[in-house]
């Protein structure tokens, strides 16, 4: 379905969906930082700032520290209680940047292949995503060398394109996305032939991605990690900015009386990721634990479920310590 | 108002520094050197070890030659070869870290070959590399540096750095911050806190952080909540900045590395600025086995003992 939104029309569909009880999370100017949160008015919806969030949108389903259980002990008697994801809110994502929102169907498939997480798909099926196109970018950007677009729709339930003269052109791609236009249908107009605004232009050449894991199925064992990644620090803040990377660890805090079991984010950059009880580590040296990153990204993920586990939003190069860049890395990759 | 800096010296040090680092590496006076080299995105530096004569052209120094290179030389670090004397690329805020490191034993002043840089100043983390250094695109701690010239090197290059009189925005920041009531403070530091979001950059790339198993890596018994929660995050964050007192001499890396933007250098700056007011200490200048939190002397100020 294709659509028309003023942007006052956008702001009252945001406030309407706040009034109803909704959880509307967009960026969102943090004391500077530029973070998806929760908004209390569609006023607080940081448009005009840097186009991509600090940290991307993958938190709205699998968020940094969530609690997955908690217990509590009285004389012999211990009580367990668990979650109830059925009072997860139901939730509306806006003004999502291309590259986050086509990591979530990304992510769906890790999250509900043998082990399906309640946690992540009870979010995912309470949520609506209104992707936004990016009409600015930097050099970091790479989402089209990685096959997508400042344009993408991927993941996106409503996408919005901004266009000449104000407001967007909105188009939907699922039943969720139908049914919030229907729902506000006052709010919407028919599509004018208004002219969509220039979208950002990423320079970094289109990869040649079954090159490059073609490259990786033959190298894991190659001199070309120590140059890539003596450098890497060891710390998780790729990992923790990226919209693909999902792993987490699950730590239990608390006393003898009453605690919680925890669900946060882990990153295999970390030396005790692969720390074993028994004080083995197989990945002894940084350039193994960064091999890791690249691996699961272009070979891993794409074995298992047939996709990349990249979206190139390129957070990681702006916020490496050291400028580990990692288009340079699979670009150099696919020139091997 | 935006004040330009010249960074016009930049170009004769880089190829200075090409030079010396072909000169020791082809003589064999060192087995590796760390340094500065381009990086794809535009104007972006990069660290590097280069371990060849030919490799010298690849080292640069920029206004984007943010990273101190002295964590490299650490025990944490063991990816680097430390056999043999090392070169390594230091501005003067870096230099105090390699003091700093000697004192604690860590690093010997025979095993380094200092080529150390005269420095007009960094860019500050939030700019895109290839922006002009100017008063508001340098990095905070620059406009408080008393090293733009690093003194006890194996080889300055002979430029003259010059940086106009910039705003001291720790100590600005700090003497705002003491000017708060207590409770007051207490709510902008949980606030700050509470945006870590515990990926650990702010340990992995600081000099002083080489531990060989971090305390808030144990989890038998558990000192510090993991999670990245307010009660760990505090824990946390405190217990560095009291492990760095008397260390940090400042390099501010904690901070520029913070992918959520908390001030941390300012609880690093507090601390340096407690030290010189009861010990008249700061760290860095010289190669110090007694600092003031390891030694005692009758003259020592006692007041807090209440």
């Amino acid at each position: 379905m294709q659509k028309y939104i003023s942007q006052q029309n956008l702001n009252i569909l945001l406030d309407k969906l706040i009034a109803a009880g909704k959880r509307v999370v967009a960026p969102r100017l943090n004391a500077g930082t530029l973070l998806y949160e929760p908004l209390t008015s569609s006023g607080e919806w940081a448009q005009q700032a840097a186009p991509l969030p600090r940290r991307s949108g993958k938190e709205a389903f699998f968020p940094l520290c969530e609690d997955i259980m908690s217990y509590e002990k009285e004389g012999q008697q211990v009580t367990v209680t668990d979650i109830d994801p059925a009072r997860f809110p139901e939730t509306v994502l806006v003004g999502v940047r291309p590259c986050d929102a086509a990591a979530v169907p990304v992510l769906d498939a890790v999250f509900s292949w043998d082990y399906k997480d309640q946690f992540f798909l009870e979010r995912r099926r309470k949520t609506t995503i209104i992707g936004l196109a990016c009409t600015s970018g930097d050099d970091a950007c790479f989402c089209t060398a990685v096959g997508l677009a400042p344009d993408e729709t991927k993941g996106s339930d409503l996408f919005l394109t901004p266009v000449e003269g104000g407001g967007y052109a909105c188009e939907t791609f699922s039943e969720k996305g139908d049914a919030l236009v229907a729902n506000h249908q006052e709010l919407f107009a028919e599509p004018n032939n208004s002219k969509a605004l220039p979208l950002a232009a990423p320079q970094i050449e289109k990869f040649d991605l079954k090159k490059v894991k073609a490259w990786l199925d033959d190298h894991f064992e190659d001199p070309a990690w120590d140059s890539i990644a003596t450098r890497c620090v060891g710390c998780g803040a790729c990992a923790f900015v990226c919209p693909a990377c999902h792993c987490f660890d699950i730590v239990d805090e608390g006393t003898e009386k009453s605690g919680k079991r925890r669900k946060n984010w882990d990153a295999c950059g970390f030396w005790k990721f692969t720390h074993h009880a028994s004080g083995h580590n197989p990945r002894d040296q940084q350039p193994k634990r960064y091999r890791n990153r690249i691996m699961h990204k272009f070979k891993y993920y794409d074995d298992k479920f047939g996709q990349t586990l990249c979206t190139g939003c390129g957070r990681c190069i702006r916020l490496c310590p050291v400028g580990i860049d990692i288009a340079a890395i699979v670009e150099d990759i696919s020139k091997k | 108002m935006t004040q330009p800096i010249d960074t016009s010296i930049y170009s004769a040090v880089t190829e200075a520094i090409q030079a010396e680092a072909r000169r020791i590496l082809s003589e064999g006076l060192v087995t590796a050197i760390v340094g500065y080299t381009p990086a794809r995105r535009k104007g972006s530096a990069q660290p590097i070890v280069i371990s060849q004569a030919v490799e010298a052209a690849k080292l640069v120094f920029s206004a984007a030659c943010v990273n101190n290179l002295a964590v490299y030389l650490t025990k944490a670090k063991k990816e680097i070869p430390k056999s043999g004397r090392i070169g390594i690329v230091v501005k003067g805020c870096d230099l105090k870290a390699l003091v700093g490191l000697m004192g604690e034993s860590q690093l010997k002043r025979e095993d380094l070959y200092l080529i150390g840089v005269p420095c007009v100043g960094v860019l500050a983390s939030t700019i895109q590399p290839d922006t002009a250094l100017t008063s508001d695109t340098i990095a905070p701690k620059c406009g408080e540096c008393d090293a733009h010239l690093p003194v006890g090197c194996d080889f300055v290059p002979p430029q003259q750095p010059f940086t106009p009189e910039l705003d001291k925005k720790y100590a600005n920041e700090i003497a705002r911050l003491e000017a708060l009531t207590p409770s007051e403070r207490w709510a902008y530091w949980k606030e700050q806190f509470s945006k870590c979001i515990k990926c650990y950059a702010c340990r992995q790339v600081c000099p002083f952080c080489f531990c060989e198993q971090c305390l808030c890596d144990r989890n038998k018994p558990q000192m510090v909540e993991t999670t990245p929660r307010p009660a760990g995050n505090t824990a946390w964050h405190i217990v560095r900045a009291m492990h760095l007192a008397g260390r940090c001499a400042g390099c501010a890396e904690c901070e520029r590395v913070c992918p959520m933007d908390i001030p941390l250098n300012l609880l690093n700056r507090k601390m340096a600025k407690e030290l010189k007011e009861l010990y008249d200490y700061e760290a860095g200048f010289e190669v110090n086995e007694k600092g003031p939190l390891v030694s005692y002397e009758e003259k020592d100020d006692q007041s807090f003992i209440k």
